[in-house]
């Protein structure tokens, strides 16, 4: 009986203890591919995530409470996303930043709506927002910003008679590929052919063969880098005499590093790079980066997700709470919160507004030049 | 027609990394009996002990041939005896278990490579550099062939009849293919069996050695977890040619190779692997031992 009673007072002791551990701190998780080919947009996710909730917990926490960071890797892939928001769910994360993928932020949309998790990603994929979940919130531009951009440059501005859009069979880089295509027509552009071909294989000849034979003006790729870059290499080695317009994932060092010399002339649409945001916070999180990580982030991805974190900081203490739904709808209300990446909107579907594109091209000793 | 010759080309391009790979599949299951699943990781780490070498040794400045040469038989060295261990430590002790615990401890194998890879050199993509070889390019009446084509060609033909001719012609081709048709019966008759499947290993793994040299050359990116791509198909290759059969090893990966090149170039790349496993069930039924996998006793 005694024993009984120590017993269930130690128990009761270390629940009493736990939970003041707990009252505490506040956890955020990140959700991103820390393996895998994607690896170095996913690692420099959590990085800038740490960075912001390191600067955040030297001004002494979110509302009084430390910020603990959760990482969850999901390798980019589906499957391992839905385990990923499980686990998270679990360890009683509030928010989530990610994924990089359109993919993977999608299977992992409808535990965190299910659990009242807010989400956000730079996944440009427009089926995100089909939901209306209120939970997500879109760092990044839809693909179909993007697509209008860049039909408008090739058909009007490049006047491209002979048009070729590939992509591959990932939600994002499918739809983005659909959108350029749907808008290239919508103004009367003159769509070749329209084709996919698949992440990963890394020959890509075959189809490149069947693209040549059909004399295009142009090649647009609205897949990542790490084929980009491939594609791009086996056009010059066929000879294929067309333009190279990459859509905003081939925006990578690695696409210069897969392409080598002949990355010369490739022309990307992409949302500014960090080195060239003229925003004061953009200047003062890049330098930190830096700093810290002996790095430049290697895209604008994770300086976006940095934005999505940023709003839901803002937003935990422009309400005073750790209630998800008032904090969601206060950052759908939020006018021209300045972000890293220029200003931030949120419409009431979850998409961010006010998207900008610049046009790079490369050059031949593998710097990049706007064009426009 | 120039069209057509163009993805002959680049089916056989491919398929003759697939071919070189699928040797070592096809080897180890004629002595030993034995799917060899760590096979495809050998090959990503043939690719990335290249690409090491190549950057310690040369830095990023263009590679004389005796260089090149240099490399590539050091990479074949550094693999062998890795298969050669892997032999020792996974499969050994395992040689007169079930046939599943072997393909058990085949699969950890494989799995341990893999991981050893990403401790190593890291989860990011690592990038051969481009000029290793010239970019030359030969224009044939509208056909191209790339000087990195032209050697995957050139090489690998050149491997496959001199391994044909090993096998077929010497001493020790004939002590192997004894061993692949009866075990026992090869030991009463002298011949060392562990010393026939470390040669085995050995060659295999050397193959497989220049075929991931020449995948991360031709196509410069790699991850650690490519292995298994390029080990399926080449596994795939190896069941359709009969695996056992060397010379079904080398005609299973061309074909593979073509008709992946063709089913993208003139139907759709969505159709590729649906077409790829249609085929190999329809090689299965009509024979079940592969293309040249008929001659069951004569297996090596």
């Amino acid at each position: 009986m005694k024993i009984k009673n120590i017993a269930s007072a130690l128990a009761l002791s270390s629940v009493m203890l736990s939970s003041v551990a707990v009252a505490d701190t506040v956890k955020i998780g990140v959700q991103a591919p820390i393996t895998g080919k994607y690896a170095n947009e996913g690692q420099s996710i959590d990085n800038f995530v740490r960075l912001i909730v390191d600067e955040k917990n030297a001004q002494g926490g979110l509302l009084g409470k430390q910020i603990e960071v959760v990482t969850c890797d999901d390798e980019a892939k589906a499957q391992k996303a839905a385990v990923c928001a499980k686990k998270l769910v679990n360890a009683g994360v509030f928010a989530v930043i990610g994924s990089y993928t359109s993919g993977a932020t999608e299977a992992a949309q409808s535990t965190y709506f299910r659990n009242k998790v807010l989400q956000t990603s730079d996944g440009t994929s427009d089926s995100l927002i089909k939901r209306k979940y209120w939970t997500f919130f879109r760092n990044s531009f839809p693909n179909a910003a993007q697509s209008d951009f860049t039909a408008e440059y090739m058909v009007n501005v490049k006047k491209y008679k002979k048009i070729v859009v590939l992509s591959d069979y990932s939600s994002y880089s499918a739809g983005l590929g659909d959108a350029t295509e749907a808008s290239v027509k919508a103004i009367n552009g003159n769509i070749l052919f329209r084709g996919k071909i698949k992440s990963g294989v890394q020959n890509f000849t075959s189809t490149l063969t069947k693209i040549k034979a059909m004399k295009p003006d142009v090649i647009y790729y609205s897949g990542y880098y790490t084929d980009g870059g491939l594609l791009r290499a086996q056009q010059i080695q066929l000879q294929i005499d067309a333009d190279f317009v990459g859509g905003d994932s081939n925006d990578n060092p690695d696409f210069y590093k897969l392409a080598g010399k002949s990355a010369a002339g490739t022309v990307l649409i992409n949302f500014p790079t960090p080195e060239i945001l003229p925003y004061p916070e953009a200047k003062k999180y890049l330098s930190a980066y830096k700093k810290r990580f002996n790095m430049s982030p290697p895209s604008i991805w994770p300086v976006t997700n940095a934005d999505g974190l940023r709003a839901i900081i803002e937003g935990v203490e422009k309400t005073k709470s750790f209630d998800t739904k008032k904090i969601a709808s206060y950052i759908r209300t939020m006018k021209d919160f300045p972000g890293i990446t220029g200003p931030f909107n949120v419409r009431e579907d979850g998409e961010r507004v006010g998207a900008k594109f610049v046009v790079y091209k490369m050059k031949n000793d593998g710097t990049k030049e706007v064009v426009k | 027609m120039e069209t057509f010759i163009q993805q002959l080309i680049n089916g056989l391009t491919v398929g003759s990394l697939y071919a070189l790979v699928a040797l070592g599949y096809t080897m180890v299951y004629g002595v030993m009996k034995l799917i060899n699943f760590a096979h495809g990781d050998l090959v990503a780490f043939s690719a990335y002990v290249g690409l090491t070498i190549f950057t310690q040794f040369y830095g990023s400045n263009a590679l004389t041939l005796v260089n090149i040469v240099i490399v590539f038989s050091l990479t074949s060295i550094v693999v062998a005896f890795m298969g050669v261990l892997l032999e020792r430590l996974a499969y050994r002790p395992l040689r007169t278990a079930p046939r599943l615990s072997a393909v058990v401890s085949a699969l950890g194998a494989s799995l341990v490579i893999q991981n050893g890879i990403m401790l190593i050199w890291g989860p990011n993509m690592e990038i051969f550099p481009s000029d290793i070889f010239p970019s030359t390019t030969w224009n044939f009446g509208g056909v191209l062939i790339s000087y990195t084509q032209f050697v995957i060609l050139a090489l690998s033909a050149f491997l496959m009849v001199s391994l044909y001719l090993f096998i077929n012609k010497t001493k020790i081709g004939t002590a192997i293919r004894a061993t692949a048709i009866d075990q026992d019966a090869a030991k009463l008759m002298g011949i060392n069996v562990n010393r026939i499947v470390m040669i085995i290993f050995i060659v295999g793994s050397m193959l497989g050695a220049i075929g991931g040299l020449f995948i991360g050359v031709y196509y410069r990116g790699l991850t650690f977890d490519m292995g298994w791509m390029y080990g399926l198909n080449a596994f795939i290759a190896a069941i359709i040619g009969g695996i056992g059969s060397i010379p079904g090893a080398m005609l299973g990966g061309l074909l593979l190779g073509l008709f992946n090149a063709m089913i993208s170039g003139y139907i759709s790349t969505e159709w590729a692997e649906t077409f790829t496993f249609i085929l190999l069930i329809i090689i299965l039924i009509v024979r079940p031992a592969g293309l040249l996998g008929h001659n069951v006793a004569e297996k090596v």
